[in-house]
């Protein structure tokens, strides 16, 4: 029995199989007693290892020149789901105000000089806007009490009655007829009785 | 029944120690990275894709760390799923795989300076690159299947069962890939034995 086990080496096959490290029980016989063959397993094999210990020792080295980042605990997924939701409850919130501040708007004090009646488009703006805008802005809010309320609409009729003067200034400014350079000139803005129809009437008749 | 019951105890044992393995993710990326990167490194070919891979690894083990039923390895598992983030890779950039991914492939020669000067002399060590190169050139011509199942068993010393379940194929085709695997292998190497 142990002769016929020397007498066959290995094939290529069997040396390829007891690398993966599927040995049968009679290769794994032959090769405990047959010296060329656990030779050409161990060349086989050679290349296999060097592979193995070169490739190890450069994923250590560069393993450890990386960080240990570690992962997001499920607590900070919980947090971040919080804040997201906090996020989402304060827009709701800043979307349901902005409305109701604009409504509330018309209410608030206008102060308004009887030279603000006047047509003027900027004029008109401001007394529209201002009020509301102030109130945005100082956070006026509608419960508060009696006192607190006649307390803080002095000032702000104050400052609307300033930022109205402020406007109408500027619209008077801007209404003054400023010395243009043109007129040095004598310059005329094109009619329609301009001299070349004058000239074409005169051509015609 | 006594042999039984100490086996079942045995694998309960065995399952806990893995699941409290994978609650300390600072002891599981340092005891399993450098393997798991090999292994994805050398199935992609790209050192820089491979740590991200490894990195998206590690997060969705410990993520998922409560489906870990402690019925394998916990080297087996993460090797499974590197597999899957490979093959989603695979699928994303089917076919620049390999081709430009040389451009951040590892040097050898620079890996080869890694290991430790006690162990080899100077001419072992050129030996140890020679065939290191061909064993990597050879892998670079495999199938994705065989490159797979060569480096889960001879980087990941999986055992081909183990491999088998982790990539849900049958223990025959596992065997026959590993042997075509061996056989490229073999022949590349062979002219410098």
């Amino acid at each position: 029995m142990k002769s016929s086990i020397h007498l066959v080496h290995l094939s290529d096959d069997q040396i390829l199989n007891t690398l993966s490290g599927d040995v049968s029980a009679g290769v794994a016989a032959h090769l405990a007693n047959c010296s060329i063959c656990s030779r050409r397993v161990a060349e086989a094999e050679a290349p296999i290892a060097s592979f193995k210990a070169v490739t190890l020792a450069w994923s250590e080295r560069r393993s450890a020149t990386l960080p240990l980042q570690p992962p997001a605990a499920p607590p900070l997924a919980w947090h971040r789901r919080a804040v997201m939701a906090a996020t989402a409850t304060a827009a709701l919130l800043v979307g349901i105000s902005v409305p109701l501040v604009r409504n509330e708007a018309p209410s608030a004090p206008v102060v308004t000089s009887p030279a603000t009646a006047t047509p003027s488009s900027t004029a008109e703006v401001a007394t529209v806007s201002t009020p509301a805008l102030t109130a945005a802005m100082q956070h006026k809010i509608p419960e508060a009490p009696a006192a607190v309320e006649t307390a803080q609409t002095k000032p702000q009729d104050e400052q609307i009655a300033r930022d109205n003067q402020m406007l109408q200034n500027i619209d008077r400014a801007l209404d003054n007829s400023v010395e243009s350079p043109a007129d040095t000139y004598e310059l005329q803005p094109i009619s329609s009785q301009g001299p070349a129809r004058e000239r074409a009437k005169t051509l015609e008749n | 029944m006594q042999l039984a019951l100490d086996a079942t105890l045995t694998n309960v044992q065995t399952s806990e120690r893995s699941s409290s393995e994978l609650e300390d993710i600072d002891a599981l990326v340092r005891t399993y990275r450098p393997r798991l990167l090999r292994f994805v490194t050398f199935s992609i070919g790209d050192a820089d894709l491979a740590e991200s891979i490894t990195q998206d690894c590690f997060l969705k083990a410990y993520n998922g760390r409560a489906s870990f039923r402690g019925d394998c390895a916990v080297n087996t598992w993460l090797t499974s799923i590197a597999m899957n983030l490979i093959r989603d890779q695979q699928r994303l950039q089917k076919f620049r795989f390999w081709r430009q991914a040389r451009a951040t492939a590892i040097d050898v020669n620079e890996a080869a300076n890694f290991l430790p000067s006690k162990e080899c002399s100077a001419e072992s060590r050129v030996l140890i690159k020679e065939q290191t190169k061909h064993v990597q050139a050879a892998l670079a011509n495999l199938s994705v299947n065989q490159r797979s199942i060569f480096l889960m068993r001879f980087g990941q010393d999986m055992e081909l069962a183990e491999i088998a379940a982790a990539i849900h194929m049958p223990l025959n085709t596992v065997k026959t890939h590993l042997h075509r695997a061996l056989k490229s292998v073999r022949a590349q190497v062979g002219g410098i034995r």
